[in-house]
């Protein structure tokens, strides 16, 4: 078997059976899911019991036609959810009395909060709720918008309009977003739908990077530390040695990935929208990723493999992550503008070529000029930053004690 | 002669290298022949482990070249070597039966061969219960056992083992010796490098001493100690030694407990000396001969490098 594939296989096996892989594998999925449906759920969670509301109408027209309203909503086991219970309703009553008293009511727990109504809420349109927690997102948005209806409604009946007529002509809008691609044909594009499928997109080359450019760190400052690395290089070349981390490093990285996606997949099917743009597109988006992923691996190496300590790697780490995070910080900004002159221009830049075609690609796709120029470069960047990578790691694995200068490593670079 | 030229292994000629503003190897040559246990030594920081990292293609010479078998360095080369490194490490969550086979394919072995002789050798080792165990729950000692069967486990014709009895306890130090002794019956070629002069003497067929990143004693031992005469008195005794090194006629000293090396100064007559020391201490051995490796070593290097 080929040497570069012994250290490979080695690679991947021993890592993906580690305990830490498993427990990233397993808990990071959970933990995302975690962080963006939990607090979801728990908000929109429903209320167990009817909820005692306390009103006060200084209007003295508000209350029955908004404890009418009110009652549609209903607990699951039928009994209405609210319950509007007057504080004080009338033309005289004293708000700040009122208040106080309701105050009261809320401290013993009589009521959940209560909602006044000045004597001139139809004309300045304010309300209040108060309550202990001032949290239920639901309640409020309830309450606002029936009142909002019942307002509009006696302010379209002040000006002789049928309510039911104005319910007909206000017909809900619904904008989308429509591309037009040059043969003419009109798409409908969903713009969130294209964010989100190049966040996953962006999401994925900066996991993979970021998962498989540590632990190539990581087994590089291991096998420096107790000098295991002698005896792989005179067993095999620093090239095969370099070839097989990253082949098997990045098997590692893809399999997180893909089990990820997998995990993803099964959890939005049920959505019925698949997040992914055409395969065509896809395919293209394919290229751009493995070569920005490749792309990106040399830069790690040339950076990382010179580390000897945890610490010096950590602090590696934080200038790849920006390295990472700057083109994840212009996807709006290139969402919004992907015509632009300074995104063209700046799509050709190797580091930021596979993140621009991204998010490019779905919205139109670039010319073909484009796309030929942009994987041309970025192949070669990617060709002598592999190239410069292997002359660094070549000599950088044996070495040990202070970090060499950016001066040393250019040096490194260019000696035969 | 008894040596053909055919017969070497491994030749070395002329290296040098230099690391930024330090000769570190300045024009060593030797040669290592098959069926040969060859001694490197010298002081730490001599310039043994540089050889050594050049012989095994790791670092490359300024100047001077390396032969094996007549022909230059290739990649096939690489799967008739073994090496054992001075600083001991393996991956330490890594089962010990796994990292074997890692290190012998690396080599070239393929699994099945690998794994066959893996088993041979842990079990020689009193390894093979611990073979599906991780290397750090093994002591250091057993650590160390793994990384020699590394080192060997695909049969190379040239063996390079850095300082390799250091750290280990006696019953380890037989097991590889006998080995190492075994491979020299089959006609391998063995390089291993010591600053403990007693056991290159014991072992190695060959010596080359390095100093300062140079050469300044090459040869079989038998030789070596032969230029160096047959006027050593070896003593041991009980009693306070210690005038002992200023005895007339005793040009270097060596003292340990109990017992003493003296070397003699040209010319002078033992019979002088016996009746000088009979009166002052208990003596169990009287013994004529030439000197030890570790003398000629202090000799040659000098007393005050030989102790830094």
């Amino acid at each position: 078997m080929n040497k570069a594939l012994v250290v490979a296989k080695w690679e991947y096996l021993e890592k993906v059976k580690s305990k830490a892989f498993l427990i990233g594998l397993f808990i990071t999925p959970m933990i995302m899911v975690g962080m963006g449906v939990l607090p979801g759920l728990l908000a929109n969670k429903e209320d167990e019991s009817t909820k005692t509301i306390g009103v006060v109408d200084a209007s003295g027209e508000l209350f029955e036609p908004l404890s009418k309203r009110m009652e549609k909503y209903r607990l699951s086991n039928g009994n209405p959810n609210y319950l509007l219970q007057p504080v004080a309703v009338g033309r005289n009553v004293d708000v700040a009395t009122a208040a106080t008293e309701a105050d009261t009511k809320v401290q013993r727990d009589d009521i959940e909060g209560y909602i006044i109504l000045g004597a001139n809420a139809f004309k300045d349109s304010i309300v209040e709720y108060r309550s202990k927690a001032a949290g239920d997102f639901r309640l409020i948005n309830r309450l606002e918008s029936n009142l909002k209806n019942i307002l509009s409604e006696r302010k379209f009946a002040e000006k002789g309009l049928d309510p039911k007529l104005v319910n007909e002509l206000r017909a809900p809008l619904d904008v989308k977003t429509v591309r037009v691609s040059k043969s003419g044909e009109k798409e409908e594009t969903d713009f969130l739908r294209t964010f989100f499928s190049a966040y996953i997109y962006l999401m994925m080359l900066f996991f993979l990077i970021i998962t498989s450019g540590q632990l190539l760190v990581r087994s590089v400052i291991e096998e420096k530390a107790n000098r295991i690395v002698e005896v792989l290089v005179s067993s095999c070349t620093s090239t095969e040695l370099m070839a097989g981390k990253v082949l098997g490093l990045s098997a590692l990285g893809f399999t997180q990935i893909g089990f990820w996606a997998l995990i993803g997949f099964a959890s939005t099917a049920k959505f019925g929208t698949s997040f992914f743009p055409p395969t065509s597109q896809l395919l293209l988006m394919l290229v751009y990723f493995v070569l920005g992923y490749l792309f990106y691996s040399a830069i790690f190496i040339a950076l990382g493999s010179p580390v000897t300590t945890e610490q010096e790697a950590q602090q590696i780490n934080g200038y790849l992550i920006m390295f990472l995070v700057l083109p994840i910080a212009l996807v709006l900004p290139v969402m919004q503008h992907p015509n632009a002159a300074w995104v063209k221009i700046l799509t050709f830049i190797p580091l930021l070529t596979p993140t621009f075609m991204a998010l490019r690609i779905p919205i139109q796709i670039p010319t073909i000029f484009e796309i030929v120029t942009t994987v041309l470069i970025l192949l070669l960047s990617t060709y002598f930053m592999m190239i410069a990578a292997g002359r660094i790691f070549r000599i950088a694995i044996l070495a040990t004690g202070k970090r060499p200068s950016i001066g040393e490593l250019w040096r490194w670079v260019v000696q035969p | 002669m008894t040596k053909q030229s055919h017969n070497f292994m491994l030749k070395v000629a002329n290296l040098r290298k230099d690391f930024a503003t330090i000769r570190a190897v300045d024009g060593v040559s030797f040669e290592v022949q098959r069926g040969q246990i060859f001694g490197l030594i010298g002081r730490n920081g001599a310039g043994k482990t540089t050889t050594i990292r050049m012989v095994l293609n790791i670092l490359q010479p300024d100047i001077g070249e390396i032969t094996y078998d007549g022909k230059k360095f290739t990649g096939e080369i690489r799967n008739i070597v073994g090496y054992l490194p001075e600083e001991r490490g393996l991956y330490k969550k890594s089962k010990l039966l796994d990292t074997i086979l890692y290190f012998a394919q690396l080599r070239g072995m393929d699994a099945a061969k690998a794994t066959s002789e893996a088993e041979r050798w842990l079990k020689r080792s009193e390894l093979i219960s611990y073979k599906d165990k991780k290397v750090e729950e093994l002591s250091k000692g057993n650590q160390q056992k793994v990384q020699f069967i590394t080192s060997i486990i695909h049969d190379p014709q040239l063996v390079v083992l850095d300082e390799p009895f250091a750290g280990l306890d006696p019953v380890n130090q037989i097991l590889f010796k006998d080995i190492l002794l075994e491979m020299k019956q089959r006609n391998k070629a063995i390089i291993f490098s010591t600053h403990q002069m007693d056991q290159a003497e014991k072992l190695s067929d060959d010596i080359c001493l390095i100093n300062h990143g140079r050469v300044v004693l090459n040869g079989s031992v038998r030789d070596v100690k032969k230029r160096y005469g047959n006027n050593s008195v070896h003593l041991e005794y009980e009693g306070d030694g210690s005038f002992l090194r200023s005895l007339s006629g005793v040009k270097n000293a060596m003292m340990y407990e109990n017992s003493a090396e003296l070397q003699l100064s040209d010319g002078f007559n033992v019979q002088q000396l016996l009746p000088q020391i009979i009166s002052k201490l208990e003596l169990r051995k009287f013994e004529l001969r030439e000197p030890s490796l570790q003398s000629i070593f202090i000799q040659t290097v000098g007393e005050k490098d030989a102790e830094a």
